[in-house]
């Protein structure tokens, strides 16, 4: 292979790829090119096609038409193991980590890729396999030590050896790694965002790399090429240079943002809280944290993973202990409190952890609806399930879940529905008067992230008082009322913003 | 835009298409399976020994049925939410010798006496597993014991009869009703009760959640820990029903007689009748149809010329072979 071949050879083209799941096109026509050193930026809304085209990038899926070639030679993936040999590896935003195994371990479990990769006739050999990771992690500029138990690391450093696993695929036959990297950023905290977009632009130096996320602003901070997928085509590509974030949202979305602004809501005088919180404290969690939240306002908390604010909306929902303080809902004493009671009062808790925390996969989406709250749906202890549907049909219609067919098992849809149903679930409660969502934004996309905040909106005009833990600290500032930072268990100062004007730095020196 | 399905998470798709056709399997299974089954096994009886089916044999099954049916009912509720309990056909002897020495000196109050006792057995499992979170398949092996012993003690370690009184229960047997006797129909119309409830009240339909999904059932406010006793305590109730047909039967009982190896064939009708071993799916009416499978198990495998003592053999090979084909893989679920 000669140098000008070489410089010209893409890493990837697609021609003409396509997939069908029975009579749903996923895939109509996908053609592409990805050159050295590039990193692509792929957005595109939930069931635009997207993971079908990184399964049929990774070998999970086999493409009905069309073809693949890696550095110019066609392929055929019959499994995730051919995918990786030809050097593409993926970093799922799951990580998928042995957490009781060393660094090097999982960097050499990467299937056939790393055949011989610190083994002989699979027997480990252990100074040949940590020199082997050593270098790899020397080739992203990881200095973490090979030795290290995975379970021992940060998030951001899990992230770190993902990434060295994906990249140590056989680079011997000079070819181009690829890597994969989905939604890395989605769990991360800012500061650790950070790192890792740093380690991004690393990447380009030996590869390509192919970055699939939600958030655009980050998707044009990091890329310099971004691919739209829209209903299983590639509706756009254009270099990053030459668009904003709304037009990437219209193309993805199909038409313009709907947002409307968040309508603030001053501090009320002489009104009772929805809830009033003084001196709650847990143990070596948070410590003396007195707040109260009116209706129709949002109460945006901050902070970084170890400040403590998760466990603290976690203990005023009753899914936590907590050793001191009291918690007042609506002028009332919150005593012996446990989910069930809290739930009782009016609160409502959309958990980050969607799937294991936030619904009950295996019973419908309409099941789901009407867990908790069922309305009309019961008497007594009594269900109606006849009822059920009218009430899941219209949450169903109000928020647009997609596909609209609510006995479908809730844990077919994907994220961004089950999040739409997961709120639903709440909003079925006409009482309802504090809401605590907890990352409701994680893994959506613009389409279904603007559902969800149009929902918290229209949930405080009808009087119910929010308590947010956002994703970024723009939404903090785009949806609060008041934002109140943490920093190891205790508030470092609060701004009602209605007022005051704090700047995302402001409230990151507060923070760290 | 129904491609959103196809579109879910990232993590163990590979096997996505192929945990499809199982789902699949699996739900035709639970919708149907049961009854193919028990028509299945009926057949090979009627084939096997003709003479059987009309010389009172439907009644001989039915009755026999009973006692398997009533355990294996609990049974099902509590692997509806995702346990196991192995101490409720202990629970049922227990019961049956309680019964056959309260009987003479409480006549019509003994049955309540004793049922409100097993009952009370059944909430302790389920207390102490709500509240240590002993895994139930530890805690109730422990009880499983304790039950035993129990039964070994009050009995003296001989057969209990029923001194005076046997009328108050020996009806449920000697009635018939369309040739099926009492006990089954007692059977019969706790599965039918079990099914409303688990269909119809969001008692039943928050079991079936934690099964599912037990933090996703504590987040939706289900009383996870209230329900677990109520599971547990039903499955007592209904084991002490069991040990009150044993009564009616035979008129005595002992830790070693009828009924004593009632563990084995209630978890094999549960799931033959549908149920699932990883929680969350059970149809009470299904278990009706396990019951009388299992109940037909002794005859065929008489037939066959398999020694009597070889039963056991045949319900552990339906167990294994039952889960191992309907198990949905996509969600490997600890049983607990």
């Amino acid at each position: 292979m000669t140098k000008a071949k070489e410089a010209t050879t893409p890493v990837l083209r697609l021609t003409d790829v396509q997939k069908s799941f029975g009579p749903v096109h996923a895939l109509k026509s996908v053609s592409l090119e990805i050159h050295r050193g590039e990193v692509i930026g792929l957005i595109g809304e939930n069931g635009a096609g997207k993971s079908t085209l990184l399964k049929i990038l990774t070998g999970i899926y086999q493409p009905d038409r069309g073809t693949i070639a890696v550095n110019g030679a066609t392929m055929k993936f019959r499994n995730p193991r051919d995918s990786a040999s030809a050097g593409i590896g993926v970093v799922h935003q799951e990580q998928s980590l042995f957490t009781n195994l060393t660094v090097a371990e999982n960097i050499a479990m990467n299937g056939a890729a790393s055949k011989g990769y610190g083994t002989t006739f699979g027997f480990y050999r252990w100074g040949k396999l940590n020199k082997a990771a050593a270098q790899t992690l020397e080739i992203i500029g990881s200095r973490l030590n090979p030795k290290t138990r995975v379970g021992d690391l940060s998030f951001v450093d899990r992230q770190m050896v993902e990434i060295a696993r994906a990249i140590s695929v056989d680079t011997s036959k000079n070819a181009t790694p690829l890597v994969i990297l989905d939604e890395p950023t989605s769990l991360l905290e800012r500061g650790e965002t950070a790192i890792l977009e740093r380690e991004i632009r690393k990447l380009k130096d030996f590869g390509s790399v192919i970055f699939v996320s939600h958030r655009l602003d980050e998707i044009i901070r990091n890329c310099d090429r971004i691919l739209v997928m829209r209903n299983g085509e590639l509706v756009a590509d254009r270099v990053t240079t030459s668009v904003t974030e709304d037009e990437l949202f219209k193309l993805m979305v199909g038409h313009e943002s709907h947002a409307t602004k968040h309508e603030r809501r001053a501090r009320p005088v002489n009104e009772t809280p929805a809830i009033e919180v003084t001196g709650l404290t847990r143990k070596g969690k948070f410590k003396n944290i007195s707040l109260s939240l009116h209706p129709g306002r949002v109460t945006a908390i901050v902070g970084t993973s170890g400040s403590g604010r998760e466990e603290f909306s976690r203990a005023l929902f009753g899914a936590e202990k907590f050793d001191g303080g009291t918690i007042m809902l609506n002028g009332r004493a919150a005593r012996g409190w446990r989910i069930p009671k809290a739930v009782k009062r009016g609160m409502g808790f959309v958990p980050a952890e969607r799937k294991v925390e936030g619904m009950v996969g295996g019973f419908t989406a309409a099941e789901n609806i009407v867990l908790t709250h069922p309305g009309d749906a019961a008497f007594g202890p009594f269900l109606k399930p006849w009822k059920r549907n009218k009430i899941a049909q219209q949450w169903f219609t109000t928020l647009d879940v997609r596909p609209n067919d609510i006995s479908q098992n809730l844990e077919r849809f994907s994220g961004g529905n089950q999040q739409k149903v997961v709120m639903a679930k709440w909003l079925n409660d006409p009482e309802l008067r504090v809401l605590v969502l907890d990352h409701p934004l994680r893994g959506l996309d613009p389409g279904a992230a603007e559902t969800v905040n149009e929902q918290i909106k229209a949930a405080c005009k009808k009087g119910t008082a929010v308590i947010l833990l956002a994703d970024t600290l723009e939404e903090a500032l785009e949806m609060g009322d008041d934002v109140i930072v943490m920093r190891d268990g205790i508030v470092s100062a609060s701004y009602d913003l209605t007022v005051d004007n704090p700047s995302t730095l402001d409230l990151l020196e507060r923070m760290v | 835009m129904t491609a959103t399905i196809s579109d879910t998470g990232t993590v163990a798709v590979a096997n996505a298409e192929k945990g499809k056709r199982l789902r699949t399997a699996g739900k035709l299974w639970q919708a149907g399976g049961p009854l193919v089954i028990f028509i299945a096994m009926f057949a090979v009886v009627a084939i096997l020994t003709p003479a059987f089916i009309g010389s009172g044999g439907i009644t001989i099954v039915a009755a026999s049925a009973a006692p398997i049916l009533l355990v294996a009912l609990g049974q099902a509720f509590v692997l509806n939410i995702g346990s196991i309990d192995l101490s409720n056909a202990a629970i049922t002897v227990l019961g049956a010798i309680l019964l056959a020495m309260l009987l003479g000196p409480l006549a019509f109050a003994a049955p309540i006496v004793v049922l409100a006792m097993v009952t009370l057995f059944g909430a302790v499992n389920g207390f102490l597993l709500a509240y240590t979170q002993v895994p139930s398949f530890a805690l109730t092996l422990g009880t499983l014991g304790i039950f035993k012993a129990a039964s070994l003690v009050v009995s003296g370690a001989t057969t209990v009869y029923v001194s005076q009184n046997k009328d108050v229960v020996s009806p449920l047997y000697t009635t018939q009703l369309a040739g099926l006797p009492l006990t089954f129909v007692l059977g019969v119309v706790v599965a039918v009760i079990a099914y409303l409830f688990l269909r119809f009240t969001r008692a039943g339909v928050g079991m079936t959640a934690i099964g599912k999904n037990e933090s996703g059932a504590i987040f939706s406010a289900v009383r996870t820990r209230a329900l677990k006793i109520v599971a547990f305590a039903l499955s007592g109730f209904m084991a002490g029903l069991a040990g009150m047909t044993i009564i009616a039967q035979a008129g005595s009982a002992s830790a070693m007689g009828l009924g004593s190896d009632l563990l084995l064939p209630a978890i094999a009708a549960a799931i033959v009748g549908g149920t699932s071993i990883s929680g969350g799916v059970t149809n009470p009416l299904n278990v009706i149809l396990g019951a009388l499978t299992i109940a037909l198990v002794p005859i065929a495998t008489a037939a066959i010329g398999v020694a009597a003592e070889a039963q056991n053999l045949v319900y552990g090979v339906v167990i294994i072979v039952v889960v191992a084909l309907t198990l949905t893989r996509s969600r490997t679920a600890i049983v607990k």
